[in-house]
């Protein structure tokens, strides 16, 4: 389609230059540094002098070989499954009970600062924190119970595979729920406030509003929250390796702390650490790409598919 | 199009030339004589010590810069090595090493930093007999050359650490001498005595870490031999000695530095722990803190005592090591020979060993010197008026240095592991051995 | 009418009671960080988890003052790192995001494909390959390579260009042009200020993240001097046997204080019950 006069579209050039920069000079070395590195020998400490190997692909075939990092995988998605459920649907049911105007929700400012709250703190802490608080043979957890008369004799809750992947996944889903919810209710705030009113206007009660005005609107930012949470979660780290160091028996060994300790548990493994960072790179790609793919604006993508015909067919370019 | 693509490529260009002026500047900055020590540490001991050497000698003119990297979240060492790597005055002319990792900094692979004590202008083996050095320091600080890069100050050698009370409760005495040969030698006796114990109710140790320093201290091997990975058959015994232990109720199932363990220290637990197995710095660090008061009489305060242990093992330690392309070697030798092979009333382990280092009351340690200990004075009310010098000097001579690894780190982890999974019954003892082989395989590539 | 009401009346009661104890539940570590940090180490080593408080506070202030930093320092340098990377990183990812949605160019998809494939990419061997880089031009000890990056900041991107989608309308654009703006102050003038829940919202998250950031700012910088508030804290921390615990609670409540302040100046924005329809005006 055939814009009439000045073409605007050399600002879309301009304004992005300035990303464009920073990331070439930060991050470009880091990046490519990575990617290479995983096609060589390098590993050890301090070195910097490095061959290519003779099988380009040997460390991606170590590591895809590797039980452990086949282990770090499946544990990354059962955590994230564990955590991501209750936090997508906490975070839209408290969207939509705080943005209905119809419930008045007061010190609605006191919750949402407070929900918020868990997001601030340092993920060290917290796992210290939880650590203790599941503590075997005393702990604080361990004494409630069974002063309550729910356990005859303390848990310990650090040995068993389901209640550490368990606590790992609380304590994702507590630090995060907050932030997903001020994310969906700033997308919130930007919906046109005559929407709102022309429905109440009509009769339409609190879930009808929801469902046929809000989530609609929101399917951007939804989309986006759906996306930084699989490429956060995915890339968990700091709480599985400060809770129980991806323990017991590497139940919480997340893929991000998998390719860290290929790095730096005492071997240096630099190549095979980003060779596995590629292949968990790969991964997430691959996800996004569903995702997007399922949360398209349909209406959107059609008219695009036509104008791309319209251009086959010798079109006006 | 062309005037966008041209603006984006002038900016590039900028931002290259950017960079590499700042790359060029770096290494053009004029080199006057340094009067500057770059000291890396991951306490404040070692700096400290060093105020206390400068007050000591007021014609040592250096200026010394400390950095302090604490070694939680792992962040020590990956600071470290890029210093070390990277060279140029802001590298590290003298830095310390935890016993957790020193091999690495000493045998292993960043061993080639490490200057030889001996071209820091110290008269190694003159000094090391006049001093009485616990071998096993000696040993890890030995690099592979035969040439000592490193030493530690504090003596780590370990011994058990017991409660008066309970000892006179079961067997009549709390004298040292008869509960070393009650618990010892060897382990037949250990779990003899740990018998008598559970009859009456008391668990001889708090949890199976407490043993494990113990058993990975005194196994002939290391986890590596002949470049494989080795499980010496002392430690492989540790998977049924945690086992057995947890089923006859010698230990309170407790995991090391945890809320559970420390309050075994104060009776605070399920049922009273007799002892503990810890250097001097667990008595004086952990143990008197813990131990419901500060006076005799309060909580446990003053009712334990040390005897020696049923195997020799050391704990812990920090290493003091010189960068061997640092400009300023004379001076920092001067100073590494204070702090880790002065002998005399004005080195640093007389006053460690006395706690004056700040002023008279500190708390005391144990030094690698044994001539220090011999005139020291070791007295603790916490050990009812016992001298742990009179425990630790022979115990420093039972511990060995040789039987470490760089990796032991990460390997020990994964072994705790698996131990504590097997004794808890959650696999056969098959597949815990086959899990830790995968996972030392998997992680550290080594073979297996 | 009536059952209107009523079904109106349990849900506002459900609500308020799973909020209270939402609102609880968050509130605890922080309660429990407080309280530790009035006990001393031993208490805190025998358990971590106290609802009193303990006697401890003066004496936990005098050890973190008796290190060889200065909180007051670590401090300044915080808010510097977090202020410049939170201004850098909110204004140019408006303008990125503002430039892939407003205006239509030939790379615009790829560019969008790339900033969505540099967010993919792990962490962990990336933090590695940079201060490597930082190491060799020499850029240590200096708060700029902590701020600058964020100027590229592909999430934020995201977020902005999500938020400028759903709400922004190219009529005020074409509107705004028709009056004469050039393209850079229709910006700054018009677009800005419809972004303002989104800029406040993903202007918290980047201010809490750089004030916690502990690795890099860690191995870069090495100088007392420098030090950030988290560094300082994790100076507290010495060999397993000598952390004081009273005052590494100590400084973690301190460190945690401005950010509460940071979010209550913000979170106006948030809280908001006025949407900021553009098409009125």
């Amino acid at each position: 389609m055939a814009q009439k006069g000045v073409s605007y579209a050399k600002w879309g050039y301009i304004f992005s230059i300035p990303f464009v920069v920073t990331f070439l000079i930060f991050s470009l070395y880091p990046t490519l540094y990575t990617v290479v590195i995983g096609f060589t020998d390098l590993r050890g400490l301090g070195k910097t002098a490095f061959k290519f190997l003779s099988d380009p692909f040997e460390n991606y075939k170590l590591i895809l070989a590797n039980v452990t990092f086949k282990q770090s995988l499946a544990n990354t998605a059962i955590i994230w499954v564990m955590n991501f459920i209750p936090q997508i649907t906490l975070a839209l049911l408290l969207t939509a009970w705080f943005t209905t105007r119809r419930f008045r929700v007061k010190a609605q400012g006191a919750f949402k600062v407070l929900i918020y709250m868990p997001n601030i703190i340092t993920a060290a802490t917290i796992a210290i924190l939880f650590n203790s608080l599941f503590g075997y043979p005393k702990g604080p957890v361990n004494d409630l119970l069974i002063r309550l008369g729910i356990l005859d004799a303390p848990t310990n809750f650090h040995l068993q595979k389901w209640t550490s992947r368990g606590v790992v996944a609380f304590i994702q889903f507590w630090m995060w729920y907050g932030n997903s919810m001020i994310v969906l209710i700033a997308g919130v705030l930007g919906i046109d406030i005559t929407l709102f009113e022309a429905a109440e206007i009509d009769g339409a009660n609190g879930t009808q509003i929801f469902f046929r005005i809000t989530l609609p609107r929101l399917k951007t930012i939804v989309l986006y929250v759906l996306v930084t949470s699989m490429i956060g979660g995915l890339q968990m780290f700091d709480i599985p390796r400060l809770y129980l160091l991806g323990g017991p028996d590497n139940a919480t060994l997340t893929s991000s702390v998998f390719i860290y300790n290929q790095a730096f548990s005492g071997s240096y493994l630099y190549n095979r650490a980003s060779a596995a960072s590629m292949i968990v790179f790969l991964i997430i790609v691959v996800l996004s790409v569903a995702l997007f793919f399922i949360m398209r604006d349909k209406d959107e993508a059609k008219a695009r598919k036509r104008e791309r015909q319209l251009k086959r067919r010798g079109g006006a370019v | 199009m062309k005037r966008t693509m041209r603006i984006m490529l002038m900016m590039l260009l900028v931002a290259t030339l950017a960079v590499s002026l700042f790359a060029a500047g770096k290494s053009e900055e004029a080199k006057p004589a340094r009067k500057v020590i770059n000291l890396w540490s991951f306490t404040d001991e070692v700096p400290k010590m060093i105020e206390k050497y400068k007050a000591l000698h007021p014609e040592f003119d250096y200026e010394v810069k400390t950095t302090i990297i604490a070694t939680t979240d792992g962040a020590y060492q990956p600071a470290l090595d890029q210093a070390l790597a990277g060279g140029g005055d802001n590298a590290p002319d003298m830095y310390c090493a935890e016993a957790a990792f020193v091999l690495k900094y000493t045998q292993g692979d960043a061993a080639h930093f490490a200057a030889p004590y001996k071209d820091l202008g110290i008269n190694v083996d003159a000094k090391l007999k006049e001093a009485d050095i616990a071998p096993y320091t000696v040993d890890i600080g030995t690099n592979g050359s035969g040439d000592l890069v490193g030493l530690g100050y504090q003596a780590t050698g370990g011994a058990f650490i017991y409660r008066r009370s309970i000892a006179k409760a079961v067997w009549g005495t709390d004298d040292p001498a008869f509960v070393t040969s009650k618990v010892g030698p060897g382990w037949d006796k250990f779990f003899a005595a740990a018998e008598d114990l559970a009859r009456k109710g008391y668990p001889i140790i708090s949890g199976d870490g407490d043993i494990w320093h113990a058993i990975e201290g005194s196994s002939p091997q290391g986890w590596i031999v002949d470049d494989k990975l080795f499980i010496d058959p002392t430690r492989e015994a540790f998977l049924d000695i945690a086992k057995m232990m947890l089923e006859k109720g010698y230990t309170n199932d407790t995991q090391d530095w945890t809320d559970a363990w420390f309050a075994d220290m104060k009776d605070a637990g399920a049922r009273k722990a007799f002892g503990f197995f810890g250097p001097a710095w667990l008595i004086n660090y952990v143990m008197a803190g813990n131990s419901g008061g500060d006076k005799p009489g309060e909580g446990t305060y003053g009712d334990w005592a040390v005897c020696e242990p049923p195997v020799g093992f050391f704990w812990g330690g920090t290493w003091v090591l010189a960068n061997n392309k640092s400009p300023v070697k004379e001076a920092v030798g001067k100073i590494i020979e204070w702090i880790t092979l002065d002998s005399s009333n004005t080195g640093l382990q007389y006053y460690w060993a006395n706690g004056t280092l700040d002023g008279p009351g500190g708390t005391k340690d144990t030094v690698a010197s044994g001539t220090v200990m011999q005139k020291s004075d070791g007295t603790l009310p916490f050990l009812g008026g016992q001298n742990m010098f009179d425990v630790f000097v022979p115990a420093g001579a039972f511990a060995t240095g040789k039987n470490k690894t760089q990796y032991d780190e990460t390997i020990n982890i994964y072994w705790r592991d698996q131990v504590r999974n097997y004794s808890a019954g959650l696999k056969t003892k098959a597949q815990a051995i086959a899990d830790f082989k995968r996972m030392v395989a998997d992680n550290l590539a080594l073979d297996v | 009418m009536k059952s209107i009401k009523a079904s109106t009346i349990t849900m506002k009661t459900v609500i308020y009671v799973v909020c209270i104890f939402l609102s609880l539940l968050s509130i605890f570590p922080f309660y429990v960080m407080v309280m530790n940090a009035t006990r001393s180490t031993y208490q805190i080593q025998q358990s971590s988890v106290a609802l009193l408080p303990g006697k401890s506070l003066l004496n936990n202030w005098k050890i973190l003052n008796g290190k060889s930093f200065n909180p007051w320092v670590g401090f300044v340098n915080s808010m510097i790192i977090s202020c410049g990377a939170t201004v850098c990183a909110v204004y140019f990812s408006s303008l990125t995001a503002y430039a892939l949605v407003a205006y239509t160019w030939r790379l615009r998809d790829a560019f969008f494909s790339f900033i969505m494939a540099v967010l993919m990419i792990p962490a962990q061997i990336s933090g590695i390959g940079f201060y490597q880089f930082m190491y060799r031009i020499g850029w240590t000890n200096s708060l700029l390579p902590l701020i600058l990056p964020s100027i590229a900041a592909p999430a934020m991107v995201f977020f902005m260009r999500q938020y400028l989608k759903a709400t922004l309308s190219l009529d005020i654009v074409a509107s705004a042009r028709i009056d004469g703006s050039g393209e850079f102050r229709t910006f700054n003038q018009i677009i800005l200020p419809i972004m303002k829940p989104a800029i406040a919202t993903q202007a918290i998250f980047t201010f809490v993240a750089s004030w916690n950031n502990l690795f890099i700012p860690l191995i870069l910088l090495t100088r007392q001097e420098k030090y950030t508030m988290p560094i300082m804290v994790s100076l507290l921390r010495g060999d397993i046997y000598k952390t004081e615990y009273g005052s590494v609670y100590l400084g973690l409540t301190l460190t945690v204080l401005p950010l509460f302040v940071m979010y209550f100046i913000l979170s106006k924005y948030i809280i908001a019950g006025v949407a900021l329809g553009a098409l009125k005006e």
